[in-house]
């Protein structure tokens, strides 16, 4: 055993019984099955099965609707971080600390505050009712799709300026001023030195937000309609209502690796892109 | 860069800023309002909602609660996630790497999958739901967050002061004590807070681990499914204040430049 | 314009809010020229080569680079290319491929790409490592790959930013060998700023000395050496005592006892004199000549240096050809008598 070994032990204690462990347990019950009050161990597809036939349209949504959050949540994320580290001066750190202030504040809490913004009798409704911008609620502001894609993103974009802020922060304002010398123009500094650089900063942050809104089933719950029920919504009833944890297993399994193909191909359509110029 | 360029910049950060602060200060005035409803005009100014839930003991009770797990999970994680970190810095960068991102996997994965795997797998060893159960799950998440930030201290600490310790003749345990804590020691405090933070901050994981009970957290998720209560305003400007305040005192410690 | 300066600084001036790095400069460089701007950190050299480069915009004056005016351009519109002091390598890209970028820009068909890159890489003897990754380089070899990337672009003017600092001493000198030659190779213009009179006096056919913002004086380094301007420029570029001594009717004699006719205005004078302009005498009987007790000697192998205590409260360094007598008769303690040859361009009116 390597010296010093002993450091890594209780870590690794919680990482194996209550991470990999509880993972390996839930893939292998995936292949169980349900019966009434049980579960029955044994190897079967069926859960899988059950899981891309009966719900196709959700499976779908669930990946599209992450898509959009991820790349909204990256985009603006990627805008902030670049405003901090090039162009923001001495106020870059007070920015920066507006992002980590609003990092927690309460999942739950920051949806239902959405709640009442958005609502029909909501802050942003009455607002603009009493300004006389509008003379009637707009209704599909709360309970529709735009809702739990504006919250979502909310939710994650402090967490993903940090990891694009960080990547940012690395390149050497050298680079850039070399690269102009060279003669390369803005977009060609941004499309050469400084998205190249930034590369895992950026398919860090999109990979977690896509992770985490596809695997949401609250924000959909509160502030989403009957057409915007996502996966996790029927995962999280297997839990609630009918214990079939097999199904529920395997409904996150397909989850995550559907997601994680979404995640592969958008890296590497990115990185074709870059290696492109 | 042109005028233009300039203004279109400032107009994008402005934005930015008040899409990440507007709803949590909104949610913080209405937890004035008089109104029973969340909209403007919101009425005159009161405390009576405050008062409503300090008399309310199932807060306190979840209160309790929370501040349990929140302490528990930033204790113990601060030290199972230093002591690694320091484990880390022992091994070359091409080991370190992969294994600091092996580590930060459990942050990529939905806390919903997390809650569920975790609920099962307690099912299926006979441990009982409750508290401790909650303070477990939360480790996996908290203790990435930990690593990252104390190793990311450790990097930049200069080793010549472990060489002339050892010259002293001082052992290993003692050096940590010594000399390398109270370098790092405001790092691993900020790591401890945010830990706290992010356990707070945590819903679903909790609701699928605790079983009976409640924390701050499923307390609100009761009122958000029962009744329209302003009630919600307060106990969500109470976990701001607390998540926030605990997210300041960890920047300020850590004298966090980015 | 065939006549016109290379690069021309007309009126330059520098602000950064309330401090000013750069005063009201004129500065012409002739094609070919191997052009040096000396000053201590904080003198504005490094600005001045910023401002040449388009990195900094003059708050007053203008730039011309072959006879137009490119104030207003930015580095990207300018025939100049920049060596930086740290090199600013793309920490993401291969030797070659920092090589390569900037003809990349300028969309040069590949197989040209390919030969200029190649050539310029065997220019700095840096062909073996063209597939590295440049943070797997030593201090020398990414100075060298810097260099390739500026001089690939064929610029008409190569600006250096201190380009040598960050190297040890003998990794500097034979780095001034190569640019010496790679100078002459390409007959380009180059324009070097440094703290390190040494490297300045070894590579520079012209320079410039900055004080505070202001050119103090610029020529060919051989003769601001031997007629330098100011107590400033003198002991700035090279060892230089300073004797002061007042001139009455065309003799300057100084405090420390000699005395030398010199045409001039009555007045204070200080004079310059070169430690390797003096000699040991025995007994002189010519004026020139003043007599000390020595202090110190150092030796540098080749020469000595001895410290010469002149009176109380002035020390004279003089460098002499090592020989048996020192450690004799030449100790410390020992007095000795120094003479040199008065040079009527050391004289300094102050």
């Amino acid at each position: 055993m390597p010296k010093g070994a002993l450091l890594a032990v209780p870590a690794t204690v919680v990482y194996g019984t209550l991470f990999v462990a509880p993972l390996a347990f839930f893939l292998v019950v995936s292949f169980w099955h349900a019966s009434l009050f049980e579960i029955i161990p044994g190897f079967s597809l069926d859960n899988y099965v059950k899981t891309v036939t009966t719900y196709p349209r959700s499976i779908v949504f669930t990946l599209t609707i992450g898509l959009s959050i991820a790349a909204l949540t990256t985009l603006i994320a990627f805008g902030f971080a670049y405003v901090i580290r090039f162009k923001a001066g001495r106020y870059g750190p007070v920015l920066l600390f507006m992002a980590l202030v609003t990092l927690f504040g309460g999942y739950l809490v920051k949806i239902y505050a959405w709640k009442t913004i958005l609502g029909i009798d909501g802050i942003l409704n009455s607002a603009l009712l009493g300004l006389g911008l509008i003379s009637e609620p707009i209704d599909l502001l709360l309970y529709s799709s735009f809702a739990v894609v504006i919250t979502l993103t909310h939710y994650l974009l402090p967490l993903a300026i940090l990891p694009i802020y960080g990547a940012l922060r690395g390149i050497d304002d050298l680079e850039v001023a070399s690269a102009r010398d060279l003669g390369a123009s803005s977009s060609r500094v941004m499309c050469d030195i400084i998205l190249p650089q930034a590369y895992f900063g950026i398919i860090a942050a999109f990979a977690f937000a896509y992770l985490i809104s596809a695997g949401d089933y609250v924000t959909p719950r509160l502030v989403g309609g009957t057409e915007t029920r996502m996966i996790g919504n029927f995962i999280e009833s297997q839990f609630g209502m009918r214990m079939n944890t097999p199904l529920g297993a395997a409904m996150s399994f397909t989850t995550l690796v559907l997601s994680a193909l979404v995640i592969v191909a958008v890296g590497t359509i990115f990185r074709l892109f870059l290696r492109r110029r | 860069m042109t005028t233009v360029q300039r203004a279109g910049w400032f107009v994008f950060t402005l934005c930015v800023v008040v899409f990440l602060i507007a709803p949590l200060l909104l949610l913080v005035l209405f937890s004035f309002g008089e109104n029973r409803l969340t909209t403007f005009p919101m009425g005159g100014l009161t405390l009576s909602w405050y008062e409503k839930v300090i008399d309310w003991s199932s807060f306190w009770s979840a209160f309790e609660n929370s501040a349990w797990v929140s302490g528990s999970v930033g204790a113990v994680s601060t030290i199972t996630g230093t002591l690694f970190a320091l484990f880390l810095l022992r091994m070359r960068a091409r080991w370190a790497v992969p294994m600091l991102i092996a580590f930060s996997f459990p942050l990529m994965i939905p806390p919903l999958v997390i809650g569920f795997a975790l609920l099962s797998s307690y099912t299926q060893v006979g441990f009982d739901l409750g508290l401790l159960s909650v303070i477990f799950a939360h480790l996996v998440i908290t203790q990435p967050f930990v690593i990252l930030v104390v190793y990311t201290r450790l990097l930049g600490f200069d080793f010549a002061m472990v060489d002339a310790a050892r010259d002293c003749g001082a052992r290993p345990v003692r050096i940590f004590f010594t000399v390398i804590l109270p370098q790092i020691r405001n790092s691993v405090i900020g790591a401890a807070l945010i830990a706290a933070a992010l356990s707070l901050d945590d819903f679903i994981i909790t609701f699928f681990t605790i079983g009976g009970g409640n924390t701050l957290s499923t307390l609100i998720w009761g009122m958000l499914r029962t009744t329209i209560d302003p009630g919600i305003n307060v106990v969500g400007t109470f976990i701001i204040l607390l998540t926030v305040g605990m997210t300041l005192v960890a920047l300020w410690v850590t004298r966090y430049r980015g | 314009m065939t006549d016109a300066p290379l690069l021309q600084l007309r009126g330059v001036s520098k602000s950064f809010g309330p401090v000013t790095a750069v005063e009201h400069t004129d500065l012409s460089i002739e094609q070919g020229d191997f052009f040096a701007l000396l000053g201590p950190s904080g003198c504005g050299k490094t600005t001045l080569l910023r401002v040449m480069g388009g990195f900094v915009s003059p708050t007053r004056g203008s730039v011309w680079i072959g006879g137009a005016d490119v104030t207003r351009h930015g580095p990207e519109h300018r025939p100049t290319n920049m060596v930086f002091q740290r090199y600013g390598l793309f920490s993401h890209m291969t030797v070659r491929q920092n090589v390569a970028y900037g003809l990349q820009i300028q969309r040069l068909a590949k197989s040209d790409v390919a030969a200029r890159t190649r050539a310029v890489l065997e220019l700095v003897q840096m062909e073996h490592y063209e597939n590295e990754s440049v943070t797997h380089l030593s201090g020398g070899q990414q100075q060298r790959v810097a260099l390739a990337r500026a001089l690939v672009m064929g610029p008409k003017v190569l600006l250096l930013d201190e380009p040598l600092a960050a190297l040890d001493l003998k990794l500097r000198r034979s780095m001034h060998v190569e640019l010496r030659r790679i100078h002459k190779a390409i007959g380009g213009t180059f324009v070097l700023v440094s703290h390190d009179q040494g490297e300045v006096m070894s590579l520079a056919s012209r320079v410039a000395v900055m004080d505070s913002g202001r050119i103090a004086q610029e020529g060919r380094p051989k003769e601001v050496y031997q007629a330098p301007a100011s107590r400033y420029v003198a002991t700035f570029l090279g060892e230089a005592n300073l004797l002061e001594g007042e001139r009455r009717g065309g003799v300057i004699t100084l405090a420390a006892g000699a005395s030398f006719p010199h045409d001039g205005p009555d007045g204070t004078v200080t004079v310059v004199v070169r430690p390797e302009q003096l000699e040991l005498v025995q007994e002189s009987a010519e004026d020139i000549a003043i007599a000390g007790m020595i202090r110190d000697i150092i030796y540098f192998g080749s020469h000595v240096e001895l410290h010469v205590r002149l009176t109380r409260d002035q020390i004279i360094v003089a460098q002499v050809q090592d020989s048996e007598q020192v450690g004799d008769t030449l100790r410390d303690g020992s007095r000795v008598t120094l003479w040199w040859r008065p040079d009527p361009r050391k004289v300094l009116k102050e």
